[in-house]
């Protein structure tokens, strides 16, 4: 053996080696920022379009982590005033759970100069709306041959094993289970008549997936013809050539907004804002209206286009009448609600 | 002993820098965990055994520990039906013939686990290569329900772990002395009975290492579980994520985690003290 390496600084070298892939790596450059984005199809637009006009204003880099509104809430309160990420993307609910825990700060919006560029609705103190998502009736064209007019479909035995479901832990399931009963005759206060409603569907039900990748999936194979599905989830599929398009029930569309978040304690607060404030940016949301992403956009200057105004609203003014839910009613129950359609489903 | 002893007393260093980052990074956090499944609630207020009452007194909680540790005992018996005979096979393989099937073997976990699960859901799916293929040669006119069942959880986790269960058996039935398979037929005893009284015994180690490997993987296969299984086949792992983040109740799922290491565990246990009766009746 030649080596010089002895035990005592084989042993100091790996500790140093530990030690600095332990380190957060985010501490030691300072112009580089850590955001969160979603899976699927904003992570796509966020990365393509979102990064690239941040990095051109800034002369910063971003690193856009992937993850779901609730598992970001999970993290930031596990990370105890040392934020894995300084953006947050969340939708309505988690916005309340979000400040409730103190997780994130009031936007500073004289620092961001787009933001009186949005629309009223959009302008929130704790953070810009950057987009809606919408629910309607997600169908395999190929085998239903009518668009359903309406969510007694689901109910239809000639689906039976071809309806489609998803776990209460995505806010598209969440959002379905709450217009359901709403139709149904519930109210905030009362989900006996959803769960009533979703022991009728049952039979139909060929599956329901445990998350919205699964779900996805489900589509693609075609597995499922007829479900509940996102606006923005059914273009992305059908950008990828999966038979699927969306229907707007009689009784209207659902929706909730989606919006960035400054948070608390972040590393790079101001870097932070420039990037929530270029996902306001009209020129941006203008391109991430464009197929395949189909972003809605908040920011008034933008005239809406394609997909949206075919299946959505011709007009901003049309868009704002879609139906939003008292989040602030719907949050404290969500728990019971997991649990209890959890069980329900159990086979 | 003897032997330790004489390799001198500071060796045991060596093992220092592993033990520490065990130390820091496994028994550290296993202790936050537990601590946590003592409290009432995610603001951690107050101490209590609420979350282990709210657990073991309901029957739908332990209904899904149940499903979860039976689902590990099917897929570890598939696994060793199937495991036992391929390692049998390899051993009596030409070389070349034999490192190709430990290959084929060890394949699939050389593949990511999210990729293999999806390429078994395009496979079990109703328009999938299965469905498509009985209904090709007209087993079945109307597809069979595979994905969401049990039946396909079970069929996915034995594909995905058999590595683990045909590496052990192979290794100790290597070290099987091929002269007592032939003593025992010299004094008369058939092909079948040299195996169960002979092979079988004397691999029982491997069996027992291969099952514990196979069961605690497959009870804690997440990904597989869920995306194979779909939302309405709740096993452990699924419900403590869903506790944990959906519906935000650390305290409980930290509790279910525990009950569930412990249920694991004890499993383990019973399994290993299998293997030691078995040892002692045969040595």
């Amino acid at each position: 053996m030649t080596t010089t390496l002895d035990r005592r600084s084989f042993l100091a070298a790996g500790l140093g080696l530990g030690a600095s892939l332990a380190l957060p790596r985010r501490a030691l450059a300072a112009d580089s920022l850590v955001v969160a984005t979603f899976p699927g199809t904003w992570n796509e637009a966020h990365s393509k379009i979102l990064a690239p006009y941040f990095r051109k204003r800034t002369g910063a880099s971003v690193t856009q982590t992937i993850q779901l509104a609730h598992d970001q809430i999970a993290k930031l309160a596990a990370a105890g005033g040392k934020p894995p990420f300084d953006v947050a993307i969340l939708d309505d609910p988690q916005v309340l759970d979000a400040i409730k825990q103190g997780l994130i700060v009031e936007y500073p919006t004289a620092k961001s100069p787009s933001f009186k560029e949005l629309l009223p609705e959009y302008q929130d103190r704790w953070g810009p709306k950057i987009s809606m998502q919408v629910i309607g009736i997600g169908y395999n064209p190929k085998r239903v041959k009518n668009p359903p007019t309406s969510w007694d479909a689901l109910f239809d035995p000639k689906y039976k094993g071809r309806v489609g479901l998803t776990a209460l832990n995505s806010q598209l399931g969440i959002a379905f289970l709450a217009e359901l009963n709403r139709i149904k005759g519930g109210s905030l206060a009362d989900f006996e008549p959803a769960f009533k409603a979703l022991r009728a569907v049952l039979p139909n039900v060929g599956a329901i997936g445990a998350n919205l990748g699964a779900y996805a999936t489900l589509w693609q194979q075609e597995q499922i013809d007829i479900a509940p599905y996102n606006f923005n989830f059914v273009q992305t599929l059908k950008g990828r050539g999966v038979p699927v398009e969306l229907a707007i029930p009689d009784t209207g569309a659902v929706g909730w907004r989606t919006s960035l978040h400054l948070v608390k304690d972040a590393v790079a607060p101001d870097l932070a804002v420039q990037y929530i404030d270029s996902h306001l940016v009209a020129e941006v949301q203008a391109q991430m209206q464009q197929a395949p992403y189909n972003v809605i956009p908040t920011n008034g200057k933008v005239a809406l286009t394609g997909e949206i105004t075919r299946s959505l609203g011709r007009t901003h003014a049309e868009l704002a009448k879609i139906r939003t839910i008292d989040w602030e009613k719907l949050n404290p129950q969500r728990s019971a609600l997991i649990e209890r359609f959890n069980r329900e489903i159990r086979v | 002993m003897a032997a330790r002893a004489a390799a001198g007393g500071r060796e045991w260093r060596l093992a220092l820098p592993l033990a520490a980052f065990f130390l820091a990074f496994f028994v550290a956090p296993l202790g936050v965990l537990v601590a946590w499944s003592f409290y009432d609630s995610a603001e951690l207020r107050a101490l209590t055994l609420a979350q282990y009452a709210r657990f073991l007194g309901d029957r739908f909680t332990l209904g899904i520990l149940w499903d979860t540790l039976t689902l590990g005992a099917k897929a570890t018996l598939v696994c060793l039906v199937f495991g036992y005979p391929l390692a049998w096979l390899a051993l009596r393989l030409p070389p070349r013939w034999q490192a190709a099937l430990v290959f084929l073997v060890i394949l699939p976990i050389l593949t990511s686990v999210v990729v293999r699960t999806f390429a078994w859901i395009v496979m079990l799916g109703s328009q999938g290569v299965i469905n498509q293929a009985l209904a090709a040669i007209g087993l079945v006119d109307r597809p069979l329900r595979l994905l969401y069942t049990e039946v396909g959880v079970v069929m996915v986790l034995a594909q995905v772990q058999m590595p683990l269960m045909v590496l052990p058996i192979m290794a100790t039935l290597a070290r099987v002395d091929p002269n007592l398979s032939d003593a025992s037929s010299s004094l008369g005893a058939g092909a079948w009975r040299t195996f169960w009284k002979v092979t079988v015994p004397l691999s029982l180690p491997g069996v027992v290492a291969g099952c514990i490997l196979v069961y605690a993987a497959c009870v804690t296969a997440f990904v597989t579980q869920t995306l194979i299984g779909g939302a309405r086949l709740i096993y452990m792992p699924l419900y403590i994520y869903q506790q944990a983040t959906g519906a935000n109740n650390w305290p409980f799922a930290a509790a279910m985690s525990v009950v569930f290491m412990i249920a694991v565990l004890a499993v383990v246990y019973l399994l290993n003290l299998v293997g030691r009766a078995a040892r002692g009746a045969y040595a």
